[in-house]
């Protein structure tokens, strides 16, 4: 029997912000082509979890990450890492939607349109027009937004509605080919239908992409990961199937959150 | 006295201090207007001071006050804007977390405060005196550059400062370097308000007295061939004409021709700056 290696395997991590230890001896593996969602009260480092991820928190100015992170078995602190080469392979989805101020194509050109793309023998090449249109179709396809708006590229991302340009978002960073997809608390800023259709999509998206999801909303954990992740004050109390996780809970701190009574 | 009645007395309160304030404007713009334009003409544009029999400096035009004026604002947008802009992105967009920094932001703040005297002091010792550049244009324009410095600073950063953080944090997470969010995002998204800083420190530059009075400006200087001659300009000649003693009447007239220039070429940069800004925020909303 194979034993299937994790998508990302985290060792150890421990991040400082200056003095204040925001995340404790984390260890944790997610699977391939899973949702995993990552639940707890606010400021127990779900965000600081997930940016170190793709390595969002270097930008921090007294941010120190210590401890592994491991995606597809390289360590991406590891010596000689390029943090800008390890976000052009995982995408990153925010809690407020933020389009460029840019029309609707070149929101979703940019990334392709920067990065190039390689083909099969390796080669670096850069998009031609036709083949930057054809990202931007996909990706929104994708995305599940080129229906709406297919007649209207070149306007601005600005005219769309929140839910929409959640969706844009996801289909610029789908755009840059990533296998691993971050989703900040991405509906916390929509309404109910337009969480749903982002939901649909995760779901969707699970198929050929690695998703690791943070979310304020335990029923939204509920109904759309594979495995969750309870997190309390930097540390990971428990993991396992979504299933267990609210049904049968391990630990007191994780059943007290769950049920509602605390956070 | 009830409320409504407070409320009366109040408004009324209120209201005669707007008539004040936009009585004041309309008389400093009523009056430059008024007593400028009787002045304008060909001659008086394109034809350089001349004295007259009595040795007043009153006829002819203002063309030599208002080149040098032009080679001025020239210089403070070649020298000091460009690395005033560029520093000032550097220091925000690289070392804006760092706690130094806003202490550095307080002095600058109060450097645009400086009494511009005090420029030109600095100007004297630094310029002509130990760099050695003579009573000079380019020591003239250095100090005026050196006065609006603080000012490009504190606009530039206000308009980077306004590109909300989750636009870079997009650019990022989609693996573009710093200096590309900086050049495809932050920076074009922060134009209009760069832009108008320019403006408004080059128009600064056009009216400021005390800085080029002690560095260089000459009442009766030829249009300068090189960065090392003496100039004249426009806000020195009408202070010229202002305290001039023979030939009042006619040295009024002048300076309010000249003025009514002055002041219609700040405008004019004025509208320039709010035009671009327009075009600029229709082009990135957000």
């Amino acid at each position: 029997m194979v034993i299937p290696i994790p998508k990302i395997e985290v060792q150890d991590l421990n991040v400082y912000f200056e003095k204040n230890h925001a995340l404790k001896n984390v260890d944790i593996n997610i699977e391939e082509k899973e949702i995993t969602a990552i639940i707890g009260p606010s400021g127990c480092g779900k965000s600081t979890f997930i940016r170190c991820v793709n390595r969002m928190n270097d930008l921090v100015l007294g941010c120190t990450v210590k401890g592994s992170v491991t995606v597809d078995g390289k360590d991406i602190y590891g010596k000689g890492v390029d943090a800008v080469e390890v976000r052009k392979r995982i995408g990153m989805v925010f809690q407020r939607p933020n389009p460029f101020p840019k029309s609707i194509f070149e929101n979703i050109a940019y990334a392709p349109r920067l990065h190039g793309f390689v083909d099969e023998e390796g080669k670096h090449h850069s998009y031609n027009k036709q083949q930057l249109k054809e990202v931007v179709e996909w990706s929104l396809k994708r995305a599940a937004l080129w229906e709406e708006v297919s007649d209207r590229l070149d306007k601005s991302a600005y005219n769309l509605s929140g839910g929409q340009q959640q969706r844009l978002c996801i289909a610029r960073a789908l755009a840059i080919k990533p296998e691993i997809i971050l989703f900040d608390e991405p509906c916390s800023a929509l309404d109910p239908i337009a969480t749903a259709k982002i939901e649909d999509l995760l779901i969707d998206l699970k198929k050929d992409y690695t998703v690791l999801i943070v979310t304020h909303n335990m029923q939204q954990a509920a109904r759309v990961a594979d495995r969750t992740a309870y997190f309390y004050l930097g540390e990971l109390i428990e993991f396992g199937e979504t299933k267990q996780i609210f049904e049968r809970p391990e630990k007191d701190l994780t059943e007290q959150y769950i049920t509602g009574r605390m956070g | 006295m009830n409320r409504n009645d407070k409320q009366t007395i109040i408004f009324g309160l209120l209201g005669a201090c707007m008539v004040i304030v936009v009585l004041t404007l309309i008389i400093i713009l009523g009056s430059i207007i008024v007593n400028g334009i009787p002045m304008l003409s060909w001659d008086f544009l394109t034809r350089s001071p001349e004295i007259d029999d009595t040795g007043a400096q009153t006829e002819g035009g203002i063309w030599g006050p208002l080149v040098g004026t032009f080679y001025l604002m020239m210089l403070v947008l070649g020298f000091a804007i460009p690395v005033g802009v560029l520093g000032t992105i550097f220091l925000v967009e690289y070392l804006g977390k760092y706690s130094w920094n806003r202490i550095l932001w307080i002095v600058i703040n109060n450097l645009a405060g400086v009494p511009s005297i005090v420029y030109g002091l600095l100007g004297v010792a630094l310029f002509v005196g130990y760099l050695e550049f003579g009573l000079s244009l380019i020591a003239a324009g250095l100090t005026l550059g050196l006065m609006v410095l603080p000012v490009t600073m504190v606009a530039t950063r206000e308009a980077l400062e306004a590109v909300p953080q989750s636009l870079r944090d997009a650019s990022i997470a989609l693996g573009a370097t710093r200096w590309q969010t900086m050049r495809h995002h932050t920076i074009p998204y922060s134009m209009s308000g760069v832009l108008t800083g320019i403006i408004l420190s080059m128009s600064r530059a056009a009216g400021e007295t005390a800085p080029i009075l002690v560095t260089g400006v000459v009442a009766s200087a030829a249009i300068p061939n090189s960065l090392t001659d003496s100039f004249q300009a426009m806000p020195y000649y009408i202070y010229i004409l202002v305290t001039q003693t023979a030939n009042v009447d006619r040295a009024y007239a002048v300076a309010w021709g000249a003025a009514l220039v002055l002041v219609g070429l700040v405008v004019g940069m004025n509208l320039v700056a709010i035009v671009i800004r327009k075009r600029y925020r229709k082009k990135y909303k957000w």
